[in-house]
């Protein structure tokens, strides 16, 4: 009964929605604009109970000396600064300056500075790869190495043979390759959408 | 007192009512595309036994033997759920990946459950994070090894996708088996590196077209592009409905708590916590 409750539930909800957004109408769209304030309520309380386990482990760990007590105190000290400039009094919320010189002048170059090291991290990859199949690997990498000298900064005419060559290769074979992996996702995205929403998959225990 | 005639002459006339004040949104043609798409589909995967079977995708047959070894050598194991997330602001088909990798979580954590391996689920977003723990329940139930639950553990690494790259480098180690599957970005290499490392056995797994290389030069197994869902649906997610029910069980509780404490704060003159966690 409780499966047919929820099932019903996911296909009224998922109807509503997909309705919506074939039809306009102002009764459908208020549902459908209820069904996804619901849904931000509900991020919204999973985000703060997620943030609170989060302060809650950290918290354990630098009372019981376990794990890097460094990287705890690092954490709840910028989860403080963050909500004290978004709740303090006469705060513009998360539009606040002082929320958003934090963002820019602190997380972005952070993660800057880790996507920087991405260059790193792929050519250790590759290692691994030749590791783990050569075969495979050994093809990405020529492509790579292809892709590489397409791209190959050359003046004159050669530069142009160069540059046209890339533009094609990014046109037709990795555009077909990538329209292959869209079409394959989506239809396997729309089954396994249809599938959740029918409750069709096994509750066999 | 209304007769027959005029209830129904009611009706039709709330029916023609509400259509006449509606249009089409994306225009005939493609409302009409959409819907026989969308019957075709259904009526295609809602025949029984419509189960796609395939080859031992991503090699996720091996998975109870090498967490038995894993469990002969003292070794733990580790899943990541990816870097989308299911309520965070990333695209439905990202978000959708989180989802298509909670069957994957749940065979890893069935097999982990009957090993006696210690498991841990990291995640950046927090309503994955109740998914996984409903998820592990389901399987030390399915596999009557409550007393083995305290072994495994969900933990929520903060929001953004540099978090989960950074977290994952930041608390590398080697493991017995270890698992990504789900939606990656660019900090894909990173968060693949810092989770898989040295595991003795790893699976990576995305349906992100631009970040295929990943897995492929990362794990010993590997499901890329459409894989990820065929993987899912070839599993058989044992207990679906009731994760669901688990989760949503417990988002409804936190909602209702934030509202009331929300509430006392506004109510006694402290800040809108409303309008500070939604961004408005």
């Amino acid at each position: 009964m409780r499966r047919t409750i929820l099932a019903g539930i996911v296909l009224v909800t998922g109807l509503v929605v997909l309705l919506d957004l074939l039809i306009v109408n102002p009764s459908l769209g208020d549902a459908a604009g209820a069904v996804n304030e619901l849904l931000v309520l509900l991020a919204a309380a999973a985000a703060v109970g997620g943030g609170a386990t989060l302060v809650a482990h950290h918290a354990r760990n630098l009372a019981a000396g376990d794990g890097d007590s460094i990287g705890s105190v690092v954490l709840l000290l910028g989860m403080a600064a963050v909500l004290v400039a978004g709740l303090r009094p006469g705060s513009s919320g998360s539009a606040d300056p002082a929320v958003l010189w934090l963002i820019a002048a602190l997380l972005a170059p952070i993660a800057a500075s880790l996507f920087a090291l991405l260059f790193i991290f792929v050519l250790g990859a590759i290692r691994r790869g030749f590791v783990l199949r050569v075969r495979e690997t050994s093809l990405m990498a020529a492509a790579a190495a292809v892709v590489i000298v397409l791209l190959l900064p050359l003046g004159g005419q050669a530069g142009d043979w160069l540059a046209a060559g890339a533009g094609w290769v990014r046109d037709v074979p990795l555009a077909g390759v990538f329209r292959g992996l869209l079409i394959g996702i989506g239809i396997l995205v729309a089954v396994g959408a249809a599938r959740s929403l029918l409750a069709l998959d096994r509750d066999d225990d | 007192m209304p007769n027959l005639g005029e209830l129904a002459a009611y009706l039709v006339g709330l029916v023609t009512g509400a259509i006449g004040a509606s249009s089409m949104r994306l225009g005939a043609a493609s409302t009409v595309a959409t819907l026989v798409v969308l019957l075709a589909l259904l009526s295609l995967i809602a025949r029984p036994g419509a189960r796609w079977t395939a080859a031992d995708l991503g090699g996720l047959s091996r998975v109870g033997r090498v967490m038995a070894l894993a469990a002969e050598s003292g070794a733990d194991a580790t899943v990541s759920l990816g870097s989308a997330g299911i309520g965070r602001a990333a695209s439905a088909i990202d978000r959708f990946q989180t989802l298509a990798a909670l069957p994957l979580l749940g065979h890893v954590a069935d097999a982990a459950a009957r090993a006696g391996v210690p498991l841990r689920v990291t995640t950046n977003d927090a309503v994955a994070a109740l998914f996984a723990r409903a998820t592990l329940a389901g399987a030390h139930q399915r596999t009557a090894t409550p007393e083995r639950a305290s072994a495994a553990a969900v933990e929520y690494v903060g929001e953004g996708r540099p978090a989960a790259a950074a977290f994952a480098l930041a608390t590398a180690q080697p493991h017995g088996v270890a698992m990504v599957a789900g939606s990656l970005g660019e900090e894909a290499m990173l968060l693949l590196d810092g989770v898989l490392g040295d595991a003795e056995w790893s699976l990576a797994a995305t349906a992100s077209a631009s970040q295929t290389a990943g897995p492929l030069l990362s794990g010993d197994g590997t499901l890329t592009g459409p894989e990820l869902f065929q993987a899912a649906g070839d599993l058989g997610p044992a207990g679906h409905a009731r994760t669901a029910v688990l989760a949503a069980n417990q988002l409804i509780w936190a909602a209702v708590g934030i509202l009331l404490a929300g509430s006392l704060i506004t109510w006694a003159g402290g800040p809108q916590v409303a309008a500070f966690l939604t961004g408005r």
